[in-house]
Order: structure tokens, then C-alpha cells, then sequence
């Protein structure tokens, strides 16, 4: 069952606009996830889309039939909710069978289907359990299993493992994945974080500032970022976004300062530039204070890598990943350069495709 | 300095018990010396007087009355035993008060609780214009008993009352509201239920709106109609509240007094003649202290009875 | 930290408990500030009663009087709320510094009072004083009295009417109740008006009430107790299920079917619902205390009609006993206030004070040179029914049928009186309901008459 949005938009009033043109298509079985940051509109999207929030203007249809008007019910999807929204004075099997008596669906179907929804998320033994006696994992799993319980082919999930510690998140997300591709379900996934949104999504779509800022697989929207805001909502750490001017000099030659330039294969189209730079593209040496052009502000190691903060000469402060252990003193000065993978942004933050590779000197 | 037993940490099950004989040991040792008693009594005195006073000395004291027979100015005279409780359980007219007493705490009870359920429900719902019913619903909490009988009174009026005048206005025969055993009986009950459904709609549409709404949202999504959300979601979550309200509901209600003195006295042919009432007229008007206080006494076993019940649910019931 | 403490417990705990003991003392000191009022050198006599609203006002009016009148006693009026409350209240209070010296007790407490013997009867002062008693109203004082000695001396009296709506009877063409009526006669009234208006006025009503029952047993002739209704000696027996308590409940029984009749049930909502009804010419008939006459003349557009209580066919009407209450006169209180307390009580019987009394009040002036005053003879130009309840009460020739009944527990009574008049009213079993009420009765007697040692 696919999902269409066309020019979707919500305004709580005149004045509150929440979200603007959002347009997508999700696919019959795919994992979608929308990310952003809090309050970028991604719960609401989602809650439009259950039909618990009414929609300002534009469409929503599954399977290709608008469903604006449609209740929640006769849409037939399913939802997890942050706080799982279990009922406190069930049982788990009573939690997992409410939607199924609720459709007074026949006795023995829904014994069965609860039996097998709470096999699936290995929860047979707990059964008798009411919620307040379950640890958080094992209460996300009646929530996972009260939507598999339900036959609807379309699940949607509002941050489900924000209440996890970091640990158990990992392992939901296994079992998560797990459990849409086995069932094949049509899954539109809400986060703010963007490891569960890389590690799990068949596409993710980037909302910020009411727009959509990008759709696209993990590695587009990593790779290719549609603006500077995509780029530094992915990766770990943060992309460098460095201030260039046109050099005065050469209009081939972006200057972020004196002792940092980059050279073009084509003419500099604009006078400022934004030049975004993964930490993990960015090389570093020890270099003599003639030649450095940034001073070591800060090292961390976490093993099998370190990071090391650092201030340019221009003021800028940057961050670099290199691996195994280095040994730089806080204040030494470094040389840093870049030869790869560099992108240009304009000064709105839209990504320039510049074509030639370019490359980074002191 | 002795070491606390608090600070040594326990390494095995054994010193534990050992910590805990010695803390024991010491508890029983306590012992008060004389200028620590003078203290305990200076703090215990007044509230010991007050309550000694005011409580345990009327409570023997009508203990001890219902086992006599009073004369005409409420001496004790002849020791009888139990036989002013006998014939208080044996008597035909004392067990129409008891049953027209549980009748008329069990149909407020019930009433009030229905009526509030729905207006809470009614008023939970996010509509405009909603907190003006709130404020309706929940007007009748500030009116006084006798504001509310009088008030009453004059609805049920047989000549110049508004349910006479309609009644008449509409060609329906007319019921004689205080003058008829069983309408007397329900004219008391709606009086009731008026002036504790305020009361009674607060405390249930709190309960209700603390519920999650993700609750309500996930049975929407699952295709639970409002009516199964009502009983499946709304109800069991405001079970202790519920159970709660229902209780205090019935305890006031046995203790209802204020309603009946001024609506029916009791009356007609006894059909209102509560138990409280009753001994309200057995000790004031007839002068009869033993019999008052023999009732007295079944009212508070009675009336234990449902506490002990109350307390007994709500440790099971309240955390779910 | 607990050093301090203690310390502080050491020089505070004494006067915080001292101040406790002298507030809860204050407390009980409180109440005897009102004895202690009144003027130097003269004797205070408190005085509890239950009157409110304009006979408050006329009682406070003639205490004043007496105050004025001489400088040896000061009578210090205090209410007490109902009647019913008013007697424990007294009883309680006996020996006690808060009790009264003298004090207002209503009709059905008499045998409680005598048997408490926390009285003074009256005769003691009557013989020393030999106070002519003669002009005072020989009912009112029989039901104060027992075998010849006087106990109280009545004070409010009242006894019941038959009020008529004269003004519906002339526009429908009806011949009212004549002055003393048979049960019958009310009936035929009653039914008259009800038809002639088309179903618009209601004939009659009778309050549920157990005075109104006793009063057609006493002008009837009939007792409702052994021993000459406890006048002759200490009740044994009660007889509720007689055949002139049958031809009452049968007359309304009667009128009930008739559709005639309107049942307000019993209390004081019941007064006032007859009342409004009775003045709104909703009603043609109906039997109340003469007490309420005030209330029926003033702001009446309709002429106000009087009879005498109705009797049962072929049977002489033997006059109704009083209601009301007498003043009474405590013995805890020393030889010299006691005094003070029945100069208060010849006081208050004098023909002016009586006179003024039945005006503000509509309760009847005991004094029968009262009759004569220029109050109440101008009261009678302006309303002549007003004087139909007077002469009633110096129609009846006091006996024992129509003097009250001397028992203990009458409150009781009442009510179980009250609720077999309720279900009779409501259609019940006359005989049944009346042989219940006697069985209740007669175990209420027994119970006291144990508990009294008799």
C-alpha cells in the first residue's frame, strides 16, 4: 500500500503555519523515515497522515484514493506512539487483542493473531504482565506487537525509541527492521535522530523550517546533501561549513582565509561561498607556525579514532577526524588540507555543483 | 563514638540480620526517663484532652446508654442488655428505615455517579463554548442544603409549583411530589443527586482529563467506537476515582439529614424516615436516648462497614 | 540543634498549654454572661421561650413592660428555637447554671414536665397569692393541670378552626358550614364547591397532623388513652383503633374519593402549601390552628369565614382542647427568683396584655375580659370572623376528653399518629393502619412506663 502527499500543508491559524507544500510518494513496503529537528512539523505530518490531526489543504491518499475525510479507523494503518500509549489497567494480551475486540472481530481469530503478533516480539511469557511491571524494551515491544497484531499493511511510528537508553535503541532497531521486512509493511518512521533514520530507511525525507529540505536514500542525502542544512544534519561528527570569499587575486581561488585556499578547475560563480567539509576528509600534520594555518584547541580519543578541535587562523572552529591516536599538545600549531569530497553551498545554503574536484592548500 | 548500625555496610545476608537484631536490642531498651515524659505529655495532653473530651467520652458514653432504658429526662434507669438493639432489629418500622435508608443511599449513589459520568464526559470534549457548561455542570457544588430544599420545595409545590404548573400545562396527571410515599421517596433523591452532581461532575471530569488523549488516539486508529472507548478506556482508567467518588457519595448519603428535616420530615408514612433522621427524632423529639443511641450504634457499625470496604478496594484497585 | 529545642520546649510548653486551658475555659465562662446582666439590685430571671417572628417582637414587647412596671425582678428573655429541641434543651440544662428560671414549654411536653419534677407548679403561688384564677379560659387550664393542681399557667393558646373561603362559596353559590358543623356538612360543602367551579377549587384539606386527630377524638367525646386520658391516673393503655378515630379517617377517606380533597402531606410545608393554595382561591375548606389568622386577614382580597372544629354526625360537639404552650416555673432556682418568675407569669395574663397579645398574634386572649378591650373589640369591627375561635374556646366545658393527653412520649405519638393518618391519605387500610399505630404505642408506653419504674 503506497502513500501519496501532494502540496500537503497545516496552519493551526491564520498566523501559525506549521507546514507548507509537502509532497511525497512512499512506496508499497518501504521503510520511509522523516527526520528533523523538534518541532519541525515531522509528528504532525505523521499524525495528518493517521488522520488524528486535520489537514489545512492539499491531499493524502493511499493506494491512490484521498483519504482526507476518512477517520483514523477506515484508513487502516496502524500507530505507535512515543509513550506507546499502552492501556494501564490491561494486561499485555489484552493490550495487544483491544483493537482487535474493538473490530469484534471473532473470538478465536484474535487469540490467535495476539498469540502469534506476541511470539513475534518474544513476549509469549509476559502475557499476564500488566504495563507498569514491563521494562521499557519489553513495553515497546506490546506496542510493536499491537500493530503487528492488526492486519493493516501501513505502520506509522512517532519516535518510538526516544524513551530507550542508548543501548536497548540499537537493539529495537534491529527487531524494528527486522519485523517490516518480514512483514512487509509500508512503514513511515518519525525521528529526531538521524543514525536511526541512516541505518534504517529505504528513503528519508529531511523536513526543517516547515519545507521539505530533501527526499532521498541514506547515501543521496549523506553524499549529496540538497543544502548546508542536510549536510550538517547527517554525520557524526558535524560537517565543517567554512566561510569562503573569491579570492581578490584569482577568481578560480576561494579564500577562507590568507593561510586556507582552494583552488577551482572553473571561475568562482559567487563572492561568498559556504565550503562544507566531512571531518573525516580533512587531513591534519604538525607544521612549523610559518606554515600552520589552524592551532589545536582540543583532542579527543575514542579509541579507534580521535577527534581533534581546532581553530583556523581566520577564527573558524573546526573539527577533524583522524584514525588510531595522535600526538598533538593543545596550542600546537597544525597544518590542515583537504583534497576530496568537498561541497560548495551558496551563501542561502543551497548546495553549487561545481563541477571539477577541487583542492584544498595552506 | 558508638558506630551507627546504619554505616556499616552489610557484605552478607547474615550481617544483615545481625544489624537488624541489634537495632532491636536497642528499641527494646529504649526507655523514657522522667524529664522526656514530662515532654510526651505536654504534647499529648492537649490533643489527648480534646479528643478524650470530644470523642471517646461521647462514644462510651452512648455505648453505655444503648444498653439501658432512659426516663423522661434521659437518666438511665433499668439495665436491659441487647434488647434495645433486639428490638430495634426485630421491629418492622426500624427495618423499613434501614431498607428505605439503603434504598435511597444506593439510588443517589447510583444516580449521581451516572449522571456525573455523563456530563464529565460531555464536558471533556474539546467543543466551543465548553466552559460555560462547565461552569453550569459544576454550579450546584456552592448551594447550601437548605437553599437547595427550599429551591426545591418550591418546584414541587402541588399548587403553584413549576412541575405542577407543567404538568398541567402539558395534560399530564399530576404527582403528588411529598405527599406520596414512593414520589416523596424520589423527590428526596433528585434533590440529592442535584446537589452533589457539582461535586461529583469535578471530581470525575479531573479524573477524565488526566487521561492520555494517545490513548483515545490509538483506539480511534484501531477502530474502537467512542461508545467501547467509554467503557474500555475511559471508565477503567477512572476506576479509583470512581470508586472514590462512589463511596464518599454513599457515606454522605447515609448521613444525610439536612434534606429530609426541611423537605418531608421523615414522612409520609415513614417513606423518608432515614436512619440518621431517625435517631434525630428519637433522641430530640421523643427524648427516647437509649433506643438514639442503640441506633446510633448500628449507623456507625454500618457505616464502618462500607469504610472498611472502601479501604479494602482501593488498595487493591488503585494502582493498576 | 536538639539542645535548642529542648530548651525551647523548656520555657515555652507551660505557657502554651496555659493559654490552651484559659481559651477552653473562656469558652465555658461565655455562656453565663447574659444572667449576670442585669441590673444592680435586681433579681434576673431568665426567661426561655420559642417565639419567633411578630411574637417575638410581642413577647420581648411585654417583658419590657414587666421590667418597667416594678424594680425588683429583671426578666431577661433568651430563644431557644422549636419547640420539640426546646424541651431537651431544658431538661439538660436543669440544676445547671444555664438553666432558665422560667420558661415557655409546649402542650404534648406537659406529663414530661410533671414527671420530671424539675418544676415549681404554679398552684404553690396561686394559693399563696390566692390569685383568682376564674377569669382565665377553664380549658386552657385543665390541660395544665392535673387532679385539681394547676402545674403551668397556659400562655399561648390556640385551638383548631375551620377556615372558609366566603368570597368562592357566594360566587358559586354554595351554602358555606354553618358555625359548628357536622362532618357531613363539610362534605356537602366541600363537594359543592369543588363541582360548582368546575374542578377549579379544590373542596377541602386536612393537614396530616396528629393534633388535628386528637382534637376530633376530644370533640367527640373520645379518649385515646386509659385512666381518663392520663388525668385520672398513670396511662396503661392506648386506643387509637376506636370507632370515633374510624368516622374521622372514614370522612376523609370519603372526601378522597370524591376528588374534593387535596392531601399538602404533614409539616410545616404543609401549612404553608395549604396556606399559599387557600389564599390563591385554590381552596375552599380547610382545618388549621386559629393560631394562623393573622396570616389569612392580612392581604386577603377574599372574605375570610370561621366555624367551630366539625364533629361527627348525631354526635354533641364537646368542645376542643387547647394547643400552644404554658409558662413553667424551674425549682433549681432560689425561692426569690422563683417569686420573680410568676409576678412575670400574673403579668402576663392580665386582660391588656392578653388582648394585645391575641391582636399581634392571632393567639387567643385566655383572660375573658379581654373581650371587653377597646384592642379587641376594634379588631372584631374589622374582621368578625375574628371572633368565631374565641367564642369556641368559651364554649367548651373543660373534662378529661378534651384536656390534653397527660403522657409521656406524646411526640412519639404524634408521629406514629401522623403516619397512620399518611397511609390512610394514601389509601391504605383504615383498620390496619390504625391497629399498627396502636401496637407501637402500647410498646412505646410499656418501654417507659419500665423505664420510669411505674
Amino acid at each position: 500500500m503506497s502513500i501519496t502527499l501532494r502540496n500537503v500543508r497545516k496552519d493551526y491559524d491564520a498566523q501559525t503555519e506549521v507546514l507548507k507544500d509537502i509532497s511525497v510518494k512512499v512506496e508499497t513496503g518501504e521503510f520511509f523515515v522523516i527526520v528533523g529537528p523538534s518541532g519541525c512539523g515531522k509528528s504532525t505530518l505523521l499524525r495528518m497522515i493517521a488522520g488524528l490531526t486535520p489537514i489545512t489543504a492539499g491531499e493524502v491518499s493511499i493506494d491512490d484514493k484521498v483519504v482526507n475525510d476518512l477517520a483514523p479507523k477506515a484508513r487502516k494503518l496502524t500507530m505507535v506512539f512515543q509513550n506507546y500509549a499502552l492501556f494501564p489497567f490491561m494486561n499485555v494480551w489484552d493490550n495487544v487483542a483491544f483493537g482487535l475486540k474493538a473490530r469484534k472481530m471473532d473470538q478465536a481469530d484474535i487469540k490467535q493473531r495476539v498469540d502469534e503478533a506476541l511470539k513475534m516480539v518474544n513476549l509469549t511469557e509476559l502475557a499476564k504482565r500488566k504495563p507498569r511491571e514491563l521494562s521499557g524494551g519489553q513495553r515497546q515491544r506490546v506496542a510493536l506487537a499491537r500493530a503487528v497484531a492488526s492486519d493493516a499493511k501501513i505502520c506509522l511510528m512517532d519516535e518510538p525509541l526516544s524513551n530507550l537508553d542508548a543501548q536497548l535503541r540499537i537493539k529495537m532497531r534491529q527487531e524494528i527492521y527486522a519485523l517490516q521486512r518480514k512483514l512487509g509493511l509500508t512503514l513511515i518512521y518519525v525521528t529526531h535522530d538521524q543514525v536511526e533514520a541512516m541505518t534504517m530507511a529505504d528513503h528519508i525525507m529531511v523536513l526543517n523550517d516547515k519545507h521539505v529540505q530533501q527526499i532521498g536514500t541514506p547515501s543521496e542525502i549523506y553524499q549529496n546533501p540538497a543544502n548546508d542544512f542536510v549536510a550538517k544534519f547527517f554525520g557524526t561528527p558535524q560537517i565543517n561549513i567554512l566561510n569562503a570569499k573569491r579570492s581578490q587575486t584569482d577568481n578560480h581561488v576561494l579564500d577562507v582565509d590568507s593561510d586556507l585556499e582552494i583552488a577551482l578547475d572553473e571561475e568562482v560563480p559567487a563572492e561568498n561561498v559556504k565550503i562544507g567539509i566531512r571531518p573525516d576528509d580533512m587531513k591534519v600534520e604538525a607544521a612549523e607556525s610559518v606554515e600552520a594555518n589552524a592551532t589545536v584547541k582540543n583532542i579527543e580519543f575514542l579509541g579507534d579514532e580521535t577527534i581533534i578541535y581546532a581553530t583556523l587562523n581566520s577564527g573558524e572552529d573546526i573539527h577533524v577526524v583522524v584514525p588510531g591516536q595522535v600526538n598533538y599538545r593543545i596550542f600546537q600549531p597544525i597544518k590542515v588540507t583537504a583534497d576530496s569530497n568537498l561541497m560548495f553551498f551558496d551563501a542561502d545554503g543551497n548546495r553549487m555543483n561545481l563541477s571539477k574536484e577541487a583542492y584544498v592548500h595552506a | 563514638m558508638l558506630k551507627s548500625p546504619a554505616q556499616s555496610t552489610p557484605t552478607s545476608p547474615l550481617s544483615v540480620e545481625k544489624t537488624k537484631n541489634k537495632i532491636a536490642d536497642q528499641e527494646a531498651k529504649f526507655t523514657l526517663n522522667a524529664k522526656d515524659k514530662y515532654f510526651a505529655w505536654a504534647f499529648l495532653g492537649p490533643s489527648l484532652l480534646i479528643l478524650g473530651v470530644f470523642i471517646f467520652y461521647p462514644m462510651v458514653k452512648t455505648l453505655y446508654l444503648s444498653l439501658f432504658l432512659t426516663n423522661t429526662v434521659g437518666k438511665t434507669t433499668v439495665f436491659v442488655g441487647l434488647s434495645n438493639y433486639i428490638n430495634l432489629l426485630t421491629s418492622a418500622d426500624y427495618l423499613s428505615s434501614l431498607g428505605v435508608t439503603l434504598f435511597y443511599v444506593f439510588a443517589v449513589t447510583i444516580i449521581t455517579i451516572a449522571l456525573g459520568l455523563v456530563l464529565a464526559n460531555l464536558a471533556s470534549k474539546r467543543l466551543p463554548g465548553i466552559g460555560l457548561f462547565r461552569t453550569l455542570f459544576s454550579a450546584t457544588m456552592g448551594v447550601s442544603v437548605s437553599v437547595a430544599a427550599i429551591f426545591w420545595l418550591f418546584i414541587f409545590n402541588p399548587s403553584t409549583g413549576f412541575l405542577s404548573l407543567a404538568s398541567t400545562f402539558l395534560h399530564l396527571p399530576q404527582i403528588p411530589w411529598l405527599t406520596d410515599p414512593t414520589a416523596a421517596m424520589w423527590a428526596v433523591i433528585i434533590t440529592t443527586v442535584w446537589m452533589n452532581l457539582g461535586f461529583t461532575f469535578l471530581i470525575l471530569l479531573g479524573a477524565m482529563s488526566s487521561v492520555p488523549t494517545t490513548l483515545y488516539e490509538a483506539a480511534n486508529i484501531e477502530g474502537a467506537s467512542s461508545r467501547f472507548q467509554f467503557f474500555h478506556i475511559t471508565i477503567p482508567s477512572i476506576s479509583p476515582t470512581l470508586f472514590f467518588v462512589s463511596i464518599i457519595t454513599l457515606i454522605e448519603s447515609f448521613k444525610s439529614f439536612g434534606l429530609i428535616d426541611l423537605m418531608t420530615k421523615g414522612g409520609p408514612t415513614n417513606a423518608t424516615n432515614m436512619l440518621v433522621y431517625r435517631i434525630y427524632k428519637d433522641a430530640f423529639y421523643s427524648g427516647n436516648f437509649a433506643q438514639a443511641s442503640a441506633e446510633s450504634i448500628i449507623l456507625t457499625i454500618i457505616i464502618a462497614l462500607f469504610t472498611l470496604l472502601q479501604f479494602k478496594v482501593l488498595e487493591k484497585r488503585v494502582n493498576y | 540543634m536538639m539542645k535548642k529545642f529542648t530548651a525551647f520546649l523548656k520555657t515555652y510548653a507551660l505557657p502554651i498549654f496555659a493559654i490552651f486551658a484559659l481559651v477552653l475555659g473562656l469558652a465555658f465562662v461565655h455562656g453565663s454572661r447574659d444572667a449576670s446582666s442585669a441590673k444592680a439590685g435586681r433579681i434576673p430571671v431568665v426567661f426561655w421561650h420559642e417565639m419567633g417572628g411578630p411574637a417575638e417582637v410581642q413577647l420581648d414587647k411585654m417583658v419590657d413592660d414587666f421590667n418597667k412596671s416594678q424594680n425588683k425582678y429583671e426578666v431577661i428573655p433568651q430563644y431557644q428555637g422549636v419547640y420539640d429541641e426546646a424541651v431537651q434543651k431544658i431538661i439538660q440544662s436543669h440544676g445547671t447554671s444555664a438553666s432558665p428560671a422560667v420558661f415557655q414549654s409546649f402542650d404534648i411536653s406537659t406529663a414530661q414536665m410533671m414527671h420530671s419534677k424539675y418544676t415549681t407548679p404554679v398552684q404553690k403561688f396561686i394559693d399563696e397569692d390566692n390569685y383568682d384564677t376564674s377569669n382565665i379560659s377553664s380549658v386552657a387550664r385543665s390541660f395544665y393541670s392535673n387532679k385539681g393542681k394547676q402545674l403551668a399557667m397556659p400562655f399561648n393558646t390556640s385551638q383548631p378552626v375551620l377556615y372558609y373561603n366566603a368570597s368562592l362559596f357566594k360566587k358559586y353559590g354554595v351554602t358555606p358550614p354553618s358555625k359548628s358543623p357536622s362532618y357531613s356538612e363539610v362534605t356537602r360543602a366541600a363537594e359543592q364547591l369543588y363541582k360548582k367551579s368546575h374542578h377549579k377549587v379544590k373542596g377541602m384539606t386536612m393537614e396530616i397532623y396528629g393534633w388535628l386527630l386528637e382534637e376530633a377524638l376530644a370533640n367527640a367525646h373520645t379518649s385515646l388513652i386509659n385512666n381518663g386520658d392520663g388525668h385520672t391516673g398513670n396511662p396503661t393503655k392506648i386506643n387509637l383503633n376506636n370507632p370515633t378515630t374510624k368516622k374521622f379517617l372514614t370522612w376523609i377517606r370519603t372526601n378522597i374519593k370524591s376528588g374534593d380533597f387535596v392531601n399538602y402531606g404533614s409539616g410545616a410545608s404543609a401549612e404553608t402549601n395549604e396556606i399559599a393554595a387557600f389564599l390563591a382561591g385554590k381552596l375552599g375548606i380547610f382545618v388549621q390552628s386559629s393560631a394562623y389568622i393573622g396570616q389569612l386577614t392580612t392581604g386577603n382580597k377574599n372574605k375570610l369565614g370561621i366555624s367551630y372544629f366539625p364533629h361527627p354526625d348525631g354526635v354533641k360537639a364537646n368542645g376542643v382542647g387547647i394547643g400552644g404552650a404554658a409558662l413553667w416555673i424551674s425549682n433549681d432556682k432560689p425561692a426569690k427568683t422563683q417569686r420573680g418568675a410568676w409576678e412575670f407569669i400574673k403579668f402576663t395574663q392580665t386582660a391588656k396584655n392578653q388582648a394585645a397579645w391575641q391582636k399581634a398574634t392571632g393567639y387567643l386572649a385566655l383572660n375573658k375580659n379581654s373581650q371587653k378591650t377597646k384592642t379587641l373589640q376594634d379588631l372584631y369591627k374589622k374582621i368578625p370572623a375574628a371572633k368565631v375561635p374565641g367564642e369556641q374556646l368559651a364554649s367548651a366545658k373543660p373534662n378529661n376528653t378534651n384536656s390534653g393527653i397527660l403522657m409521656e412520649g406524646m411526640q412519639l405519638t404524634r408521629e406514629l399518629e401522623q403516619t397512620a393518618m399518611e397511609t390512610v391519605y394514601n389509601g391504605g387500610n383504615i383498620n390496619s393502619a390504625l391497629n399498627t399505630a396502636d401496637k407501637a404505642m402500647n410498646a412505646n408506653l410499656k418501654t417507659t412506663n419500665k423505664a420510669d419504674g411505674r
